[in-house]
Order: structure tokens, then sequence, then C-alpha cells
């Protein structure tokens, strides 16, 4: 799969008009200088060669250099990825904390007025664009009541601190460095808010939907009539059998996520992927955009991989070999 | 207590401990005041060798000396690591004193030497702004005439020679090749490290993130002011919303980039000043003169005199001025082109219907920046003002890649094309030569503009030595150009920044680019 994905990014970053080497060269090169850059980054060669040569670094764990940024892609990813793997985990472990318990909520007392709130925060979490959003958040958040941060990760004294896993939350809490973690901590609020909502909005929904559907089953019926309480029917047996479609969602969402953040990252200066992505494709800076695709698509599917595997352990049933 | 449990409580407390902290408008480290620049643009790289943008530029010029600099309005060329200069009477030998106090930063002397050594470099790398000389300059016509004096001998005459010498860094040679790897003169090096003499140095390098210079105090040529600030931080703020944000909120002390609207409103918030100064980017509407329909001379002066001038500058909401004449007015040479087109649809008919599209009934492509609202305005304003003509016109929003690969070449290039373009020097023949067959294929040369006899006045113009034979040349180069019209001439907006009113200091020349700012003469007067 990964190999058809690196087919087909290497075809389309080729096929899209633009010269990576006039770019790269500059607005006033001359010709000669556009041709030195071109050999030097064998942009010269046939595609097929070119293709030949990407495969075969990459085999070798190098995924080229940028033309843009003269770096490894390799050495960028790793600077850009744990950034934005940071805010992705974070507003999916707050859509998820808040969505779920809201979903179930919304199914319980459907109808009420509890409903009927959860259902108008979800809809809007879902029509408001992540643009606006981060937009009004800093406006009123940042700018009027000046509780937090327009932006960045840290404050622009603050030091990182030396890295060990270069998420700069585990490693605040690994150096000890417990201010630059605030720090960090009211950096990523309004960030992870904004890119939560969707999430949350559509997590909720789903699992409002399967709630309502498994609270009519006749299992739910019999744990009541035998006198289970309400809360331990609701969350030991309906919330359970309700989260496998919710848990799809969740990858869903999560794989998503982690290649959509360009609007977020943008608005709050978050030094992620998504920023990398688009600065590479706007200066048709090939090596990037297939490093990204590739790293998008490997995580994409390491988590369906978990939500596969989640399946079984929501569902016993599923883990059993089938009986013909 | 389990962690999911701990959690909350930490992150509760990491709220309540910092929230307290007050925006400042500069940042203190110490006794240091450091400023700091809310800006859009990266900086990937800072080798004087490789490349230049308005980012990389303000860095390499805060971190590194060039023999002259640009300062003032006009620009104005002055001596810096050169004390003075001499150039032979056929402008084809120029030789530079060196200043016997410049030193780089670890402490060593910057000789003629280094100077040959960076020159070269540059050269042989052929990338960045090797362009500007290569034509004229060969590695083996820079000659180190003694430990201080430094001698240029060009292949041919080239008046224009010192108005490129200021985007020439110099180097420290022995910093940049103890970190050379595998004989790439330096270069994996260089993109985040220094190896100058100038006022700052680097202290942080956060790419994509920030990046932080701290003030050399024992800088070889000294401050101009005792309050000049301790360090610098540019910070990557890449919305416009957010860098007003920004200003207003004291998190940054200079923005740049701002909208047309949002500099009005910055502009009477208490405590924020707008410097405003017309610049020399001018913006075109670049006509193919090779392919049909606008290969038609009298086409092209249809739609020059039909064209909303005034329209044009109210998108800028008045901060911006008309051109009158290719060269921006700030330029040498520049004059003013009498007849030089406003609108007139009276003319705009006459010439209409000498051309071979007498009653209009013609389509134009006007390829514009995607997401450039200015740019989407003038074509709707193209719209309104040719439809009176007849003619219609297709509005084409491209990224900038394609929009460079589209004016690559003549069969590609479109009828119309928006283009904002920076000469990076104050010589005239740095915008004369957008109109020579050598651009054919940039960006700024998207017309294929032809005329043999004004490439002839271009060439002869810039081996010129005397400026008194070479201004008449270019009057007449203005008129010329102008008479066939490969474009429709527009307008130089105003350069603007967003400032908060302790930054003191600040002196424009509007030969840097867009929001390029030099940082040395800066300083910080807190109330």
């Amino acid at each position: 799969m990964l190999f058809g994905l690196l087919c087909l990014t290497f075809a389309i970053a080729h096929v899209v008009p633009g010269d990576p080497a006039r770019l790269a060269a500059g607005p006033d090169a001359n010709a000669a200088m556009v041709e030195t850059i071109r050999a030097k980054y064998g942009l010269d060669r046939p595609l097929g060669v070119q293709f030949a040569r990407y495969v075969r670094g990459l085999a070798a764990g190098d995924l080229g250099e940028s033309l843009r940024s003269r770096n490894a892609v390799r050495d960028d990813l790793a600077r850009y990825f744990p950034n934005t793997f940071e805010l992705v985990t974070l507003a999916l472990l707050l859509a998820v904390a808040v969505g779920i318990p809201l979903g179930m909520l919304s199914a319980v007392y459907k109808d009420t007025w509890v409903d009927h709130w959860a259902r108008v925060a979800s809809v809007s979490g879902v029509a408001l664009p992540a643009f606006w959003l981060g937009l009004m958040l800093q406006l009123v958040i940042a700018l009027y009541l000046g509780w937090l941060p327009l932006g960045g990760r840290l404050g622009l004294t603050a030091t990182p601190p030396a890295p060990l896993t270069h998420l700069l939350f585990v490693d605040a809490v690994l150096r000890g460095e417990w201010r630059t973690f605030g720090d960090a901590v009211r950096h990523a609020v309004l960030p992870v808010v904004t890119l939560s909502l969707p999430a949350l909005a559509s997590i909720m929904r789903v699992n409002r939907a399967e709630m309502l559907e498994t609270l009519q089953a006749d299992y739910i019926k019999t744990a009541r009539a035998q006198g289970f309480s309400g809360f331990r029917v609701v969350t030991r047996y309906a919330l359970r059998n309700a989260m496998i479609p919710t848990l799809t969602m969740v990858g869903l969402r999560y794989g998503w996520m982690l290649g959509g953040t360009i609007l977020v990252e943008t608005v709050f200066d978050w030094p992620g992927i998504g920023l990398y992505a688009v600065n590479a494709a706007v200066s048709s800076d090939f090596q990037p955009i297939m490093g990204v695709t590739l790293l998008i698509g490997l995580n994409f599917m390491l988590v369906n991989l978990f939500v596969d595997l989640a399946y079984g352990w929501l569902d016993p049933r599923i883990r059993r070999p089938s009986v013909t | 207590m389990t962690f999911p449990r701990i959690l909350p409580c930490l992150l509760i407390t990491a709220l309540l401990t910092t929230t307290a902290v007050p925006a400042s408008a500069f940042e203190r480290v110490g006794d240091k005041k450091i400023l700091v620049f809310a800006g859009r643009q990266e900086v990937p790289t800072i080798d004087p060798s490789i490349k230049y943008d308005w980012s990389i530029r303000m860095m390499q010029q805060a971190l590194y000396d060039a023999l002259v600099k640009y300062v003032g309005n006009p620009p104005e060329i002055q001596p810096w690591l050169a004390e003075r200069w001499e150039v032979s009477p056929d402008a084809k030998t120029w030789t530079f004193h060196l200043a016997t106090q410049a030193r780089f930063h670890n402490g060593d002397p910057v000789t003629a030497e280094a100077v040959r050594w960076s020159f070269a470099r540059t050269l042989k790398l052929n990338q960045g702004p090797a362009w500007m000389l290569s034509d004229f300059l060969k590695e083996d016509g820079i000659k180190v005439v003694n430990e201080h004096t430094i001698q240029f001998t060009l292949t041919q005459p080239y008046a224009g020679f010192l108005s490129f010498v200021p985007w020439w860094y110099v180097m420290n040679p022995k910093q940049v090749m103890a970190n050379e790897q595998g004989g790439d003169l330096g270069q994996k090096w260089l993109t985040d490290n220094a190896a100058g003499s100038g006022p700052f140095r680097i202290k942080r390098w956060q790419q994509g993130v920030l990046y932080e210079i701290e003030a050399v105090d024992t800088y070889w040529k000294g401050w101009p002011s005792k309050d000049h600030v301790g360090g610098v931080i540019l910070k990557l703020v890449r919305e416009s919303a957010a860098q007003r944000a920004a200003l207003l909120r004291g998190e940054a002390d200079i923005v740049e980039g701002l909208t047309a609207d949002d500099y009005d409103v910055v502009a009477k918030t208490p405590g924020i000043v707008v410097p405003n100064y017309p610049g020399m980017t001018t913006f075109a509407l670049k006509m193919n003169t090779q392919k049909a329909p606008t290969s038609d001379a009298n086409l092209r002066k249809a739609v020059a005199y039909a064209f909303d001038y005034d329209a044009l500058l109210k998108i800028y909401n008045g901060n911006a001025v008309l051109q009158t004449s290719p060269l921006p007015q700030s330029m040498r040479g520049h004059v003013a082109v009498p007849g030089f087109p406003r609108q007139d649809l009276a003319r705009a008919k006459e010439f209409l219907a000498k051309s071979a599209y007498a009653s209009g009934g013609v389509e134009l492509e006007y390829v514009y920046v995607q997401g450039l609202e200015e740019e989407r305005k003038m074509g709707l304003l193209l719209i309104d003002n040719l439809g009176k003509l007849n003619v219609k016109v297709k509005m084409v929003p491209l990224t900038w890649p394609n929009m460079v690969a589209r004016a690559a070449k003549v069969e590609s290039s479109p009828d119309l094309m928006a283009v904002f373009a920076t000469p990076v020097s104050s010589d005239p023949d740095a915008v004369a030569y957008w109109y020579h067959k050598n651009s054919w294929g940039k960006y700024y040369g998207s017309s294929f503009y032809t005329n043999a006899d004004v490439w002839g006045l271009i060439e002869r113009a810039r081996t010129l030595g005397k400026w008194e034979e070479r201004a008449p040349l270019y009057a007449e180069i203005q008129k010329r150009i102008v008479a066939d019209m490969p474009e429709v001439f527009g307008m130089l907006a105003n350069r603007r920044w967003g400032m908060r009113d302790h930054v003191k200091g600040f002196v424009f020349s509007p030969v840097r680019l867009t929001g390029e700012v030099d940082l040395y003469p800066l300083a910080i007067v807190a109330k």
C-alpha cells in the first residue's frame, strides 16, 4: 500500500506544472544557475531514474533533501512531526474525553435540554471552520482577555528542554522542567481546543446514535429487568457495545487530523508537519512532499491497525475464530 | 494516585502558576532589550552565497558586513568594510580599501583575502546573488593587492558593479573551511551558522519557530545609539490577523505584511506607528507581446488606456503612487515619460479601432496569485474596464510556482499577468534589464518584449562609466519601452510596517526587499 502511495505521489508531484529548480534558484537566477541546481539535485535525469534513485535512498532510510530548507527531509520530519503528533494526540484525547460522555448523556436524556444543547454543540463543532474558530479564540481569549498566548509552542525567551523524545511535553516532564511544561500547556490550549472541536462533534454524534440503538436492545432491557443500576447498564453494557463504531470514527479522525492540521498550525504558528508540507507544495519541493505523504500514510495504517486490535478488546467475539 | 488522576492536577497547577505573566512590549534579558519582529516568512538558510529574499537578507545584513551598504531614501551607497574605493575611467577596474579595524565575530581581522575568498565562493557555487556579477566578474579577476586592498577587474566595463556589491557579504574563510563537509565549501554549516563580522551574532536558531540574534557589544564599527537593541527575535507569525493581534497585544514590536485595512486600523491605535514610504516594487500587468491577441501593439495600448488607475490606488486605500515610467520614481535616471497612459476611453477606442480586433470580441486571460485579494480586485477592475471595449477578461488564479512555470515559455505566458517586481539595486540597469531578451522566461520577463534597438541601448548604457553619458540613454530607453507598451504600468505600493512607538532609529531604504528592515540602527527607548 505504501509503495502504491509512493508511486502515486511521485507521479502527481512531477505532473503538476512548476520548475522546482527555477524556484529554488530564485527569481533572478540565470539559466546557468538553474541548471546548476537541476544537476545538483538530479532533476535533469529522466523521471524513471529519479524514481529509482528515490526508492533506493528510501530503502536506506534517506528521504532526500529539501530544495527549500537545504536540509535532509528526514531531519526536517524529525523536527516537525513530533509537534504535530502532540497537537493531534492532545486534541483527540480532549475530543474523546468530552465527546463520548456527551454522546452518552445525549442518548440517555434524549429529547431533554441536555440532548438539545449537546446537539447544538455538535452541529456547531462540525459547521464552524477551524480557521475562523481559531482566529476568534485568539481574538477573545488571547487579545481581549489576555488569558492565554496568541500562538507558538513556548514563550519567546523560554528555551525548550534538551530533547530526549523530541516531544516537548514529555521532555519537559522527564527533565523536571515544570515551568516550561506550564508554558507549553498554556500555548497548547487554544490550538488543541480548535483542532478538537470537529472531532469532538463527530465522535459525540456517532456515539449518541449508537447508544440510542443499543439502549433499545433486548439485553439492555434484560439487564434493567434484573435490577442493575442505570449507571451500570449504560456504562458497562450499552457504552461498550456502542464503542465499536465510535472507535472507528476515532481512528479515522486521528488519521485525518495528522494530515489535516495545516489551518490550525498556520493560525497558531504551531511548527508542525502541516505547515512544512504546504511550504513544500507551494515551492514545488518534491522530496518533502513525498516524505510527508509517506509519513502520514504510514501513520494512517498504524492507527487503523490499532483500531482493529482494539475491536477485539472491546468485543471478545471478534477475537474468536469464526465457526462454520 | 494513578497517572490519569495526576494529569488534570498537573495541568491546572501549570495554568494557575503561569497565567499571571503580563505581555510586555519587548523582551528583557538581563539589562538587554530584545526587539521582537513578527514576520511571516521563514529563514531557511543564511548562507550569503546561496539564497536571498527579504527575511533571509534581513538576517544576513545583521550577521555579515559587505564592502559597502545601502542607506536611506533615495538609497545611497555608503562605505562599510571598505573605507573608500576607486574606479578606472572605463568602469572595468574597481579597487576597494578596507577598514583596518574590522573584525569577524571570532576576532580574526577582515582582510582582502577574506573578501576575495567570499566573492570567489559565491561565483563558484553559482547560486543566490551570483547572477548579479557572474557575467562580468570571474574568479581570476579578483586580486589581493595587499592585506587591506582588493581589486576587481571585470571582463567588460559595467557601471552597475558597485550597486550590487552591498549584497555580497564577506565571510571568514578560516571559520567556514574548518566546518567544510565533503568539499561543500561549508554550505551545510552555513545554513544555520554564521561566520561574519556584522553587528549581530546568532543566539538561537529554531527553524520554523524563531530566530534570535544578539548584538555584538564590541562591533568594530560601533553603534549609532546607546539605546541600541540588545538583540532581535524574528518570530514566525504566519497569519496576518495573528500578526496584528501580536502587535496590539504587545507581543511584537514590529510586524510586516498586514493587509491594507489592518495597517489603517493599527495606525490609529495609541502606542503604534506605521512608517509609510513609497517603495521601489513595481506592479504591472505584463502582456505577452509575442502571442495573439496581445502581440497586437494597438490592442495592448487600448488595454493600457482603458485601465482605471485611480481605482488601482483605491485598492491600496491610497497607499501607493502611480508609475510615471518603467523605472521607479526613486531610482537614479528616472524620467516622467510624457504622455504616460492614464485612463482615457476615447483613446482606448481609437487604438482598438486600429488593431486587428476593431470591434473587440476577444477574451484575455488574466493570471494572478491565488489568494492575493488585491490582485483579485484588479481582475474585477479589468473585467469592468475592458468590458467597455467589448473585450472579455477570464480571471485565472494560480499558485506562484504555476505562474512562474507559465511565464517561462512564450507559448504559455498569459495575455495578462499580475507581477510585482523589486529591483535589487538602485542602478537603472537593474530595471532596464527586465526588458532585455536575457530576462525572457523569468517572471518579470513574461512579456517576452522584443525591440532590438532598446536592447542595444540597454547593453550600451550598462557599459559606460560616466553617469552623464548613461543618463540620456536611460531616458531614451524609458520612452521607447512605453511607446511599445509591453505592460500596463501600474503603481508602486507603499512599504509599511506596524511598529511600537518605543522603537526608534528606523531608517527606510526602498532598495531593501518588501518586509526587510535594517536592524543595525534600531533602538528601544522605553518610557
